[in-house]
């Protein structure tokens, strides 16, 4: 057969045509992009259950509880920027502190504990802005691996 | 036609580019679907270190609107039958996690008592959504 042979014969190509491979590679890639920022992105939390037999082994050890009174956390709007504001207070096992020292004070309570028995309770007036409270699981969250955050209810 | 014409003509269209272009438009359509049901659009709150959770497949999204407003999926429900929807919404999934979704405006009372109700139709644990600082949306919508 000729090379290039302009009107003989069935032109043969020998190696495999790779351009609708790249198309759908190509098309793949933007297929993740655009998907990769959809993840959702937030924090697990959950209600105490009314269990009985979940009492005793907590019961072992001291319940640390995080309160967020409004008294001392004035915050009923969404905050602006990020972080918390200094003059927001919370009290961690009754102890006042800013909301700042939440990350460093947690740990120091928590993270001596196996890690299925990290539990802090979290006791919020129910008139504080959802956005504050987030923030503040956020920097609890941040000290200490696996915690589990409990909502207390009334 | 014989052997050896010249350039040998072809009478049909092409379709394979056609094909390729439809099949890879269905994966599309296919991946973004279960992004199509996020229901209102909401001020997520933001904050610094939220953790992943996964993308949006398996799992009953709750949003709570600015107004208090109940949403599951992309439906609007009536808080005395939120429960009842929530059971509806696990249809085949086993294990469904439930998210939630609510506005940044709303008070901490607010997503409680939904949190609540969503505890008391017989699911553990919530995941509450946030979106990280810079990122302009999340969860889709």
């Amino acid at each position: 057969m000729q090379m290039n042979g302009g009107g003989s014969g069935s032109g043969l190509q020998s190696e495999i045509n790779i351009t609708p491979l790249v198309d759908v590679v190509l098309v793949l890639l933007i297929i993740f992009m655009v998907v990769v920022p959809m993840m959702l992105h937030g924090y697990d939390v959950s209600i105490p259950q009314a269990s009985s037999q979940t009492v005793p082994a907590e019961a072992e050890m001291s319940q640390v509880v995080l309160a967020v009174g409004e008294k001392n956390c004035q915050m009923f709007e969404p905050p602006a920027g990020e972080g918390l504001p200094a003059n927001c207070r919370v009290s961690l096992d009754a102890r006042e502190i800013p909301a700042t020292d939440l990350p460093v004070r947690v740990a120091e309570a928590l993270s001596g504990r196996p890690k299925d028995q990290r539990v802090l309770f979290l006791a919020a007036d129910d008139r504080l802005n959802y956005e504050v409270i987030l923030r503040i699981v956020d920097l609890a969250k941040s000290g200490v691996e696996d915690l589990r955050i409990e909502f207390v209810t009334d | 036609m014989r052997l050896g014409e010249p350039a040998r003509l072809q009478a049909g269209i092409n379709i394979t580019p056609l094909v390729d272009v439809v099949l890879v438009l269905l994966i599309i359509f296919m991946v973004m679907a279960p992004q199509m049901r996020t229901g209102p659009e909401v001020t997520l709150p933001n904050t610094a270190k939220p953790t992943e959770q996964g993308d949006e497949r398996g799992k009953i999204m709750v949003t709570i609107d600015e107004k208090g407003g109940l949403w599951i999926d992309d439906r609007e429900i009536a808080p005395e039958l939120f429960g009842e929807g929530l059971r509806a919404a696990v249809g085949t999934e086993t294990d469904p996690k439930v998210v939630v979704k609510a506005d940044s405006r709303l008070s901490i009372g607010d997503v409680r008592r939904a949190m609540i109700a969503i505890e008391d139709a017989g699911f553990q644990g919530v995941g509450l959504i946030a979106k990280r600082p810079g990122e302009k949306k999340a969860g889709g919508n």
